[in-house]
């Protein structure tokens, strides 16, 4: 172990000396200090805090994931300058020599995936104090309740829908309206009445009112805890301010828990989020909350929109489950285990070309990994496009490409499912239980896996010249 | 206890070929190459350009893999990691570090040794004294001159105080002072025992240090043997005297037609080797105090790299003990350097010429006697030679100037 750790703290040495991570480490700096400065968002302060964290995360890992492949310039370099002479005739084994310059860029990402975090903490309190509010008072209370949170989701649960869709067929059928149609499919005909029940069950006519049930609710069930009901709806004809007036009711007497009642005059087309107090949920960790499609606000107009909410938009409940702090440090976790997984790829690249191939080779991987379920998709669509002349050519290129690529994907993780970012910045959870993924998949097995086959390249390949 | 006789090195008909992209045989940079190097040798490795001295060096290291043949380094693969904790390498070229300072390199291979804190930092300081650069050690090695470079590489070479050192080409790119320090090392390195593999194409430097020699061209050996048996020259004989006058030399021109019946091919006054000359300038202009941003004339050889391991201390004693009574010994005749015994009556010439009657059959010449301005190192691995030049001295009975005549016989 004593000397993985000697090239390690020689390969931390030689990315400060040589002033790599330096400049990453001021590109970051510079990003991070200075976003805030530029950064308008809404205008609100929970934009602005948002987009800080949007932006200053991303940058910096895209910043971090830069430093990573150049730092692995480092043994490239030491195979071309020939200083691994003078190591690899040291008592150190390669693949201590290979775990040593991994844990070298590993310990300085680290670190400065450290300051960074710091930083972005101390300047997300600094826009905080200093950004103009623009009502201080619901500026605080929705930057401390839906931002700067950890908040668990738990969607609504829906009716089944297969049971009236059943109901209807069976009916359908005794009067014979499918004796006649060509090619019939029940199970299709019984997908497309459940869908049907489902469409009619999202819209909620005027003066209609809608039940959504919320099931494992695991929060502190206390009137001083709150938990939020969050929902965006679409109208179908707008009102001449675009404000949607409604009701929501929530708690379940039958359960033995109080009943709010909540009146909302919000934005049509946007997320909104409800307050209710935790003693709402009942002993079976149930909520249940009414929408009612009707203007509760006295002497304003009476509403005649359509209000839906569409599948996409699912109706949400959050609760408290931790703070931001534990849930950025979960978030720069999962950052790491991306990291540490492209210095081992960006390793093995330099044990096997030079450093412009090798460096070229990680960051296609990089973006491979960053984009897998885009790609993924566009070949999906590219493959299912007959369109053209040379389509059966075309397919066969796509469909072997994306054979290839998911062959590629057994070892490539897609960083896509490890980004919290979003999920940070909408005051989500970043759970244990992913990040225990991220570790488990990225930090080991698969960095383990690319360190293997670094270390087993290394091994194989002859580190002197040919000088004849 | 007895040495260890089991080489060094020993490679069995090592052949390596340099294939190109398409994996088609390129060059053979070495073929069919038997080699031992024993314990305790200095060995040198001869060779033109492109001949596969470092070709070999680099698959004795592990550095490259033989396409044929066996290779074994104290008996085990090269590639043992084992194995490496014994060697020092100096490579062709200092290949070091240019963003650490002198200190953090030697540091540097010292961790890669596993050598603790303690050790690192003395040897380091001792080191950097050894080749004159503790007072550069703060600075970066890319502010280094070459030769500053170069020493740096011998000290990390010596750093682990290694059983087994592999210099290439250790004196390109030194300064007189710094390649007679070199050698220096090496002597005294090879006199506590180390087996020592120099490769070189700088063949004084060769000569002047090593026992045993292989001559490698177009990768395969050419010759090879005790340095002394090649260079031995057996067609004629050199006598040296102080400064004669023309008549004593007429003298014994006519003496040696008279007795040999044949001719002094040439007569002339030995010269000074330029190294020592040049030395000898540098010392000057040290004692005067002239101000150098350069390596300085550097230190002795640290202890740690002349003391005896507790483990081998009866084996090395035993060595040591051996050359010593070796060195008291009488020297009998046979063994006189053939240049001064192969000519058969040229003992008789010398008594004829000295008008001595019975010249002593035995001498003992004592290595207490060497004068103090010569250093000890520099005149062990002679001690032989020393020996016939005093028994010569004796002969001539000019033994008050010893110390010229030792230095005519090196040149």
């Amino acid at each position: 172990m004593s000397n993985i750790w000697a090239v390690a703290r020689h390969m931390i040495a030689e990315g400060i000396r040589m002033k790599i991570a330096l400049v990453f480490l001021v590109l970051v700096g510079l990003v991070v200090l200075g976003l805030p400065f530029s950064i308008e968002g809404d205008s609100s302060l929970t934009g602005a805090i948002q987009s800080f964290l949007q932006y200053a995360l991303s940058a910096t890992a895209v910043l971090l994931g830069m430093l990573t492949i150049f730092m692995s310039r480092s043994l490239a370099d030491e195979l071309v300058n020939r200083q691994i002479y003078l190591v690899m005739t040291k008592p150190i084994a390669r693949w201590k020599y290979v775990v040593g310059k991994w844990l070298g860029i590993t310990t300085l990402n680290f670190t400065f995936l450290l300051c960074a975090g710091v930083t972005i903490y101390g300047m997300v309190h600094y826009v905080r104090w200093t950004h103009p509010p623009i009502d201080e008072v619901f500026d605080e209370a929705e930057l401390e309740n839906e931002v700067l949170v950890a908040r668990h989701a738990v969607k609504c649960e829906l009716p089944d829908f297969s049971r009236y869709a059943d109901r209807e067929f069976q009916q359908n059928v005794e009067q014979g309206l499918y004796d006649n149609v060509p090619e019939f499919n029940p199970a299709n005909e019984r997908a497309r009445l459940s869908q049907k029940y489902e469409a009619k069950w999202r819209v909620v006519g005027p003066e209609e009112a809608r039940v959504f049930e919320f099931e494992n609710v695991l929060c502190e069930r206390t009137r001083a805890n709150q938990v939020q009901i969050r929902y965006k709806t679409d109208v179908t004809s707008y009102a001449s301010d675009e404000i949607f007036r409604a009701l929501w009711r929530v708690g379940n007497p039958g359960k033995g828990t109080p009943v709010y009642t909540i009146p909302v005059r919000q934005v049509v087309g946007r997320f909104h989020t409800v307050r209710v107090p935790g003693d709402a949920v009942a002993g079976d960790h149930t909520l249940t909350a009414y929408f009612l499609n009707s203007n509760p606000f006295q002497g304003e107009y009476k509403q005649r929109s359509v209000i839906e909410f569409r599948k996409s938009n699912e109706v949400e409940l959050l609760f408290l489950v931790g703070s931001f702090e534990w849930n950025l440090v979960r978030l720069m976790t999962l950052m790491m285990c991306k990291l540490m997984f492209l210095a081992a790829v960006a390793l093995l690249m330099t044990t096997v070309f030079s450093f412009p191939v090798a460096c070229l080779a990680s960051f296609t991987i990089y973006v491979l990994a960053g984009a897998r379920s885009f790609i993924l998709e566009a070949l999906d669509f590219s493959s299912n496009d007959y369109g053209s002349m040379f389509s059966s050519v075309k397919e066969f290129v796509v469909q072997s490409f994306a054979h290839v690529y998911e062959l590629a994907h057994w070892i490539i993780p897609n960083f896509g499912r490890y980004d919290a970012v979003e999920t940070l910045v909408n005051g989500r959870n970043v759970s244990l239980v992913w990040v225990l993924q991220g570790i488990a998949e990225l930090a080991m097995l698969k960095t383990l896996i690319v360190l293997g086959f670094a270390i087993l390249l290394f091994h194989r390949r002859e580190v002197a010249e040919v000088s004849v | 206890m007895a040495k260890s006789t089991t080489p060094v090195v020993q490679t069995v008909g090592l052949c390596k070929t340099f294939k190109d992209f398409w994996r088609r045989p390129r060059v053979e940079a070495v073929k069919d190459l038997d080699l031992q190097i024993q314990p305790g040798e200095v060995f040198g490795l001869l060779g033109p350009n492109g001949s596969g001295k470092t070709t070999t060096i680099k698959m004795l290291l592990g550095l490259l893999y033989p396409t044929k043949g066996r290779i074994s380094v104290f008996g085990k693969p090269p590639t043992d990691v084992a194995v490496k904790s014994r060697i020092g390498f100096l490579p062709e070229e200092s290949y070091l570090y240019r963003f650490l300072v002198a200190h953090e390199t030697l540091d540097y291979y010292g961790r890669l040794f596993r050598l603790p804190s303690r050790v690192r930092h003395e040897r380091s300081d001792r080191l950097l004294d050894m080749v004159g650069l503790r007072h550069e050690a703060k600075r970066r090695i890319g502010e280094y001159s070459k030769g500053m470079a170069r020493r740096i590489g011998l000290a990390q070479a010596l750093i682990n105080d290694p059983e087994f050192l592999i210099l290439d080409e250790p004196t390109s790119g030194l300064d007189p002072i710094g390649a007679r320090q070199i050698k220096d090392v090496i002597r005294e390195l090879g006199k506590k025992g180390k087996t020592i593999l120099l490769s070189s194409h700088i063949l004084a430097d060769v000569e002047d240090v090593c026992d045993r020699v292989t001559i490698l061209y177009g990768g395969q050996q050419r010759a090879a043997g005790d340095i002394s048996e090649l260079l031995r020259k057996t067609d004629a004989t050199q006598i040296t005297a102080p400064a004669l006058s023309a008549d004593t030399i007429a003298q014994v021109r006519g003496l040696i037609q008279r007795l040999e019946r044949k001719d002094i091919v040439e007569v002339s006054n030995p010269r000074v080797r330029l190294e020592d000359f040049f030395l000898r300038i540098v010392k000057e202009a040290q004692a005067a105090n002239i101000r150098t941003f350069g390596a300085l004339g550097g230190g002795a050889v640290p202890e740690f790299l002349t003391q005896v391991e507790e483990s081998t201390t009866a084996e090395v004693v035993e060595s040591l003990v051996a050359s010593a009574s070796r060195r008291v010994e009488p020297i009998p005749e046979q063994a006189l350097p053939a240049s001064r015994r192969e000519s058969g009556p040229s003992k008789e010439v010398i008594e004829q010429l000295l008008g001595i009657p019975d010249a002593p059959e035995e001498v003992a010449p004592a290595m207490d006697n060497v004068p103090e301005q010569i250093p000890e190192e520099s005149q062990a691995p002679r001690a032989s030679v020393d020996a016939d030049v005093e028994v010569i001295d004796e002969l001539l009975g000019h033994a008050d100037r010893k110390s010229e005549h030792r230095k005519e016989d090196q040149s």
